[in-house]
């Protein structure tokens, strides 16, 4: 062991390295630690939401219900079985595409180096591309939402109606919230990309983006199969 | 361990503490009488051996507090110890870097964790025992509690009443606990057990009174607050033998015997209650009456003199409320204002048929209650006309209005004007409740 | 070992003991972004709310002084015990945590300044307008008086119908925020931001507390915003979570606030634990006793802080099993808690025991806090806590673990700290009062409690009927109530007064081990000039080992130079002042505090609502597109 037990290492300016980088222990980017703090943070807010959906579920006094038919008994009308599998499907569907497209922007400012002299090749290293066609399934997502939630009301089943309800408009309205968010965040690295370019030095701005993006993809496949495939 | 040993050395021979024995003994003694005192001192204690199901809780509780003491008075007196053995001293060297025992801390991890086994184990089989189902034999009482006052009701005898519970000695009484709105908490801390009533649920507390708490009376509280008058959410629970709760319940379960007898604890209304016993017979509405008030006596009421100094409200009310003095009430008036008044609205009187509300308590048997308003005031005609009055002066929060004329009424936010009760209808209206005995 | 060599020093001395860097004046302390000045501020406000909620709990055992006395309404009252429950533990205990994890973190890791400086002050102002949101109301008779956990169904529309559970609801949503984006960034500072050397076994035992309350806040309070957001909902919008005539269940609100409550008891307890860690090697001039126990068991604690929230819910009937589960999951805590009690007794075995203020309530949390821990093994037991839960026991309880246990040791902190926050020392003489004084009052207040508790008495009742048994007991505890605010009148004079004339403290007035002691008292902007190289966990103990650390050789490094150098002058990149989190603060509270319109007026709401909105987007871009250092 050393005489001193600390002994001065670098001087402050030089802290930084040749890129401006703070010095960091990990040698990770402080946003990449505190976006997975983030997320965490966010697993909680999920679980609690999901959980009280499924506590609630079938706890409803008054239809329309989830997956069976419900016949009001003060003026016998009757009400079928609410969610719609299929649109829902195709919208996981598009989620699911829209990671895939996340993915090949990541790629493509990483990759920014590699000479590309075919059209697919300069596809996949079109970043600004990618970067649209996620927020926009993204927004194809949300107007599946929009579309279901209209329907919904239509069929009778707003807000108030029952326990079913509120617990399944809140929940997904909230992840519907946070897709806004990131079609909100992408279209803003978009308009960065379109403007200057994002270089592989700032993959980070991408990779955390991303990290978000497919963490709601991860939570709105949990709740596809909790919600609607699980009667 | 070498130090392991130097510590139990220490401790073996600490002259220094011989001293403190005695005052420590002192200590432990006053807590204990404090604790287990008698009912007249402390009247609501939560240690007794009353029911088989407090008598198991206080079992665990000694052993809790066995060990809760060992260990208090180890780390504290350790503390104190250390505190004057090694306080720094002129000239005393530095202390030698020592950054861990791995045997003391795996000593100190494992013996709390047998402590805690040896409190765990007891602690399982009360959990078990205590919250097993009701034997079948058991009186059911379905305990409802309401913004701030409880309904009780006895379905094997078609009872219900309010704020005052009887309960036989010897025989499992198994409580049904709902609410009506928000949450409340059950409990009588002399016989054992606090629950919670929740909306949406029911629940169950079952337990049987030893043949020793006859003729006792206990106090209950509600424990989970549930607004305004939380603390004004009280009620009583009388002990008596099986013989006087079959005479109580076969009296209780019929309409009152209008104004059979004054009560003691009404003497200004003595005289009218008095006139109305001879009266009501030819009343309007009384002849709807006629067939339970004639001949039936007044079934086992529990005796004011029994009656713990505790169970007795001494809150007076609000000096805001005025009453003309030296009104005499007359029940045979008081019973018509009464059946043409707000007050049908709310409240049920068995044998009066225009009174069949179910917000309220039901008041048929009113006149043999020792407390009104959740236990909050002694059934006195002082108390009883100023409740009439203006009720929400006298509980903050009450949902029973004001219906005296010119008092303040929360409720509309303003005066109360139209159908307004004077003085002396109200005087009247209270003698016509307490002669319901 | 055998050197003579005198402990590292990271940056050149102050001369001036009242100034940090270069910039003065209120704009500078509104501006800041500096951890510091932001700990001070997080300081000053929790202290006022400290003060705060003790005349709300002043008011409450005046009123319980004698039976049956009306000194206050019953609604007051309720919104008085609401409120000093709700100010004590997220205005005043959680921020005077924070206030050390602001000021002690990063000099204890040797970083210059947390991973985001601007969300730090984000978090301060969030803090301070949500402290104002939630605490205004009561001098309109408006104040929350749903109990400081809110049970549903008496917070929703139906039992509440005025503004009262509004401010709660949307006041919780706004502190929230605050503590969630504080805990990122601490999370982000501790793990990233350490010096070279300063591995996770190596870091202070103040810093390890700090580090395992930060994952209770990110993982704690997104499930009470949850619970939070279905209440407002339901009374803003009409949802049913909390409606009893759609079938809903009361439940669902206490297991969402308890999951989020109990990890909250030890948001509360942990960091005074970690102060009193710093402080008990100190002046037993002796290493921490089992440092990776005390570690682990801290780590222990939080992990089974998220398994044991039901049993504050022994009397709402869930079951034998379930009561089994828990009793059995909160006896466990037991034994961690318990170690930590025997390594710090360890730690001061076989010591050089000074008795400075601090090193006082330090030993006063670890016996006080014992029985608070005692008592607590009896409610892990679901019969007994039956006969307690919802009486003045539990209230001796908790106030023997927050005030005993969190408020001694943040006063052992403030005691300790104070010289390095404000370059001077606090009086010891008038310390010494205030911690004997304190101990009486504390003892005379909350003792008694148990007793009333065992012999019947509700908590939060207003008044009680007389012959009940309970007078003495509570003459007894309002008494003790004005020995604690006698107390505390002469720990602020003494903060107050040591602040403008106490003498100069140097960097190291008590031959203390960890990096923050080896710079300036207060440090400089940039805290380390050079930064440091760790090689050991008590680093300027393990360079003089043995030897005496000479006064004399000390007062030579501080009388080299007269002046702090800038950040500028050393070239070091700090943070600049800006005022966007504050804006952007002000417009998320008038955003969730102008929901309070809806039930007032429309169009107000919409503005209200839609202004802070557009504000808090506004200044969010402006922060998020400007640099964080000014160019150099």
């Amino acid at each position: 062991m050393s005489a001193t037990a600390v002994e001065p290492t670098m001087a402050g300016g030089e802290s930084h390295d040749a890129h401006g980088h703070h010095y960091t222990s990990t040698g990770l980017d402080n946003r990449k630690i505190a976006i997975w703090a983030f997320i965490g943070s966010e697993c909680m807010l999920f679980v609690s939401l999901i959980s009280t959906y499924l506590i609630y579920k079938g706890k409803s006094r008054v239809g329309p219900y989830p997956h069976e038919a419900w016949t009001d008994p003060a003026t016998g009308e009757t009400f079928k079985a609410i969610l719609n599998i299929p649109v829902t499907s195709f919208s996981t569907f598009v989620l699911l595409m829209s990671s895939l497209a996340m993915v090949l922007a990541h790629n493509a400012v990483v990759n920014r180096h590699v000479k590309r002299t075919t059209f697919l090749a300069r596809l996949e290293g079109n970043s600004f591309f990618w970067l649209m066609s996620t927020a926009v399934l993204g927004i194809v997502f949300l107007m599946c939402q929009a579309y279901e939630f209209t329907s919904f009301v239509h069929e009778g089943l707003g807000l108030t109606t029952n326990l079913f309800s509120s617990s399944f408009f809140v929940l997904t309205g909230f992840h519907g919230a946070h897709v806004t968010a990131g079609v909100l965040w992408l279209f803003t690295l978009a308009s960065i990309d379109k403007t200057r370019g994002l270089t592989p030095a700032e993959e980070l701005k991408i990779d955390l983006c991303a990290l978000y993006w497919h963490f709601v993809d991860v939570v709105w496949i949990a709740i596809f199969v909790l919600l609607y495939l699980i009667k | 361990m070498a130090s392991f040993s130097r510590f139990c050395r220490i401790f073996a021979g600490a002259q220094m503490f011989r001293g403190l024995v005695p005052v420590a003994r002192t200590a432990v003694l006053l807590l204990a009488v404090a604790a287990t005192a008698g009912a007249q001192q402390y009247p609501n204690t939560s240690f007794n051996y009353t029911t088989e199901m407090n008598e198991a809780v206080t079992h665990l509780w000694d052993q809790l507090l066995f060990w809760a003491t060992i260990v208090f008075v180890i780390v504290e007196i350790g503390i104190l110890y250390i505190v004057f053995k090694f306080k720094a001293r002129p000239n005393s060297p530095d202390p030698k870097h020592v950054h861990g025992n791995t045997a003391l801390e795996i000593a100190w991890t494992a013996i709390p964790a047998v402590i805690l086994a040896f409190i765990a184990v007891p602690t399982v089989k009360t959990i078990f025992m205590t919250q097993a189902k009701a034997p079948a034999n058991a009186l059911q009482v379905e305990v409802i509690g309401h913004q701030w006052w409880w309904e009780f009701r006895y379905p094997q005898y078609g009872i219900t009443t309010a704020t005052e519970l009887y309960l036989p000695v010897g025989r499992p009484v198994n409580f049904k606990l709902n609410t009506k709105d928000v949450l409340h908490s059950f409990w009588i801390p002399r016989l054992g057990g606090k629950r919670d009533l929740i909306s949406n649920r029911t629940n169950y507390l079952w337990m049987t009174p030893r043949d020793s708490m006859a003729m006792k009376s206990l106090n209950g509280s509600c424990n989970e607050y549930c607004g305004s008058s939380h603390a004004n959410m009280k009620f009583r629970a009388f002990t008596v033998t099986p013989e006087q709760f079959a005479s109580w319940a076969a009296h209780q379960r019929g309409p009152a015997v209008y104004g059979a007898v004054t009560p003691q604890s009404v003497p200004a209304a003595t005289p009218a209650a008095a006139g109305a016993a001879a009266t009501t017979r030819s009343g309007q509405i009384g002849a709807a009456l006629a067939d339970a008030a004639a001949p039936a006596p007044v079934g086992f009421i529990f005796p004011r003199e029994k009656l713990d100094p505790s169970s007795l409200p001494s809150a007076t009310p609000p000096s805001s409320i005025g009453f003309t003095a030296g009104l005499a009430g007359d029940a045979e008036r008081g019973q018509k204002v009464y059946s043409r008044s707000s007050c049908i609205g709310c409240h049920k009187v068995s044998g009066n048929p225009m009174s069949a509300g179910v917000i309220g308590p039901n008041l048929t048997h009113f006149g043999s209650r020792y407390s009104l308003g959740g236990s909050l005031y002694e059934n006195t005609t002082e108390n009883l006309v100023r409740w009439i009055k203006n009720a929400p002066a006298m509980k903050p929060g009450s949902l029973m209005p004001a219906i005296g004329n010119g008092e303040y009424n929360p409720a509309i936010k303003a005066k109360v004007t139209m159908g307004g009760l004077s003085d002396q209808q109200i005087a009247d209206v209270a003698a016509y409740l307490q002669a319901l005995k | 070992m055998a050197t003579t060599v005198a402990p590292p020093i990271y940056a050149p001395a102050a001369a001036s003991a009242s100034t940090y860097g270069e910039k003065t004046g209120v704009w500078s302390w509104i501006t800041t972004t500096d951890h510091k000045r932001i700990g001070v501020l997080y300081l000053f406000t929790s202290l006022f709310f400290f003060i705060f909620g003790g005349l709300e709990a002043a008011v409450i055992r005046a009123q319980l002084a004698a039976p049956n006395q009306s000194l206050v309404s019953a609604e007051l009252y309720n919104q008085l015990f609401t409120m000093h429950g709700t100010t004590m533990v997220f205005l005043a205990i959680m921020p005077l945590s924070a206030a050390f994890f602001n000021f002690l973190i990063p000099l204890q890791i040797g970083a210059r300044d947390v991973a985001f400086p601007r969300l730090n002050a984000f978090s301060y102002w969030v803090y301070l307008l949500g402290g104002i949101f939630i605490t205004l109301p009561i001098f309109a008779g408006l104040a929350p008086n749903g109990g400081w956990f809110g049970y549903a169904p008496l917070t929703t529309m139906a039992y509440n119908p005025g503004l009262n559970i509004d401010f709660w609801v949307l006041g919780l949503q706004i502190l929230g925020i605050s503590s969630l984006a504080a805990g990122f960034n601490f999370i982000t500072t501790i793990i990233n931001m350490r010096a070279p050397g300063m591995h996770l076994m190596r870091m202070p035992m103040f810093t390890w507390a700090s580090f395992v309350v930060q994952f209770l806040v990110v993982l704690a309070f997104p499930v009470i915003t949850v619970a939070l957001v279905f209440l407002q909902f339901d009374r803003f919008f009409g949802t049913n979570f909390y409606t009893l005539t759609a079938g809903a269940d009361p439940l669902l609100w206490q297991h969402l606030f308890w999951i989020f409550g109990h990890p909250e008891v030890y948001i509360l307890i942990l960091p005074a634990f970690g102060l009193v860690s710093e402080v008990l090697p100190t002046f037993s001039r002796k290493p921490l006793f089992g440092y990776a126990v005390m570690v682990y068991s801290g780590i222990l604690i939080g992990f089974l802080g998220f398994g044991v929230w039901a049993h504050h819910m022994f009397s709402v009937g869930m079951g034998p099993i379930a009561d089994t589960v828990f009793s059995l999951t909160t006896m466990l805590i037991a034994i961690p808690t318990g170690v930590k009690i025997f390594n710090w007794m360890s730690t001061m075995w076989g010591g050089k025991l000074t008795f400075t203020t601090s090193m006082c309530f330090s030993i006063g949390l670890v016996a006080m806090f014992t029985i608070g821990g005692l008592s607590g093994v009896t409610h892990a037991s679901p019969p007994t806590d039956l006969q307690q839960t919802d009486t003045y026991y539990v209230v001796a309880h908790f106030h023997y673990v927050l005030f005993g246990g969190s408020i001694m040791g943040i006063f052992a902190g403030i005691y300790h700290y104070f010289p390095k926050m404000f370059g001077r020392l606090m009086n010891e003489t008038l310390g010494k009062w205030h911690f004997w004084i304190n101990m009486i009052g504390m003892n005379l207040t909350f003792g008694p409690m148990h007793l009333s508790g065992l012999l019947g008495m509700p908590r939060r009742i207003y008044t009680y009927d007389a012959n009940q048994g309970w007078d003495l007991f509570n003459m007894m505890s309002s008494i003790g109530t004005a020995i604690i605010i006698v107390a505390t009148l002469i720990f602020l004079y003494n903060f107050f007064t040591s602040l403008k004339s106490g003498p100069r403290a140097g960097r190291d007035p008590w031959g203390a081990s960890t990096l923050e002691w080896s710079i300036p008292s207060p440090p400089p902007e940039y805290n380390f000039a050079v930064l440091p190289n760790v090689t050991s966990r008590y680093p300027l103990w393990d360079v003089t080992d043995g030897h005496d650390l000479s006064r004399e050789h000390h007062e030579g490094h501080e009388n080299r130079d007269d002046r702090v150098p800038t950040s500028r002058e050393l070239g070091i990149p700090m943070p600049a002042n800006t005022f966007k989190p504050v804006m952007a603060a002000l417009g998320l509270c008038t955003m969730l505090g102008g929901m309070t319109l809806k039930h007032v007026n429309d169009v107000a709401f919409y503005v209200v609502v839609g202004g802070g909105a557009t504000m808090l987007v506004v200044s969010l871009y402006a922060w998020l597109t400007s640099p964080l250092e000014e160019s150099h």
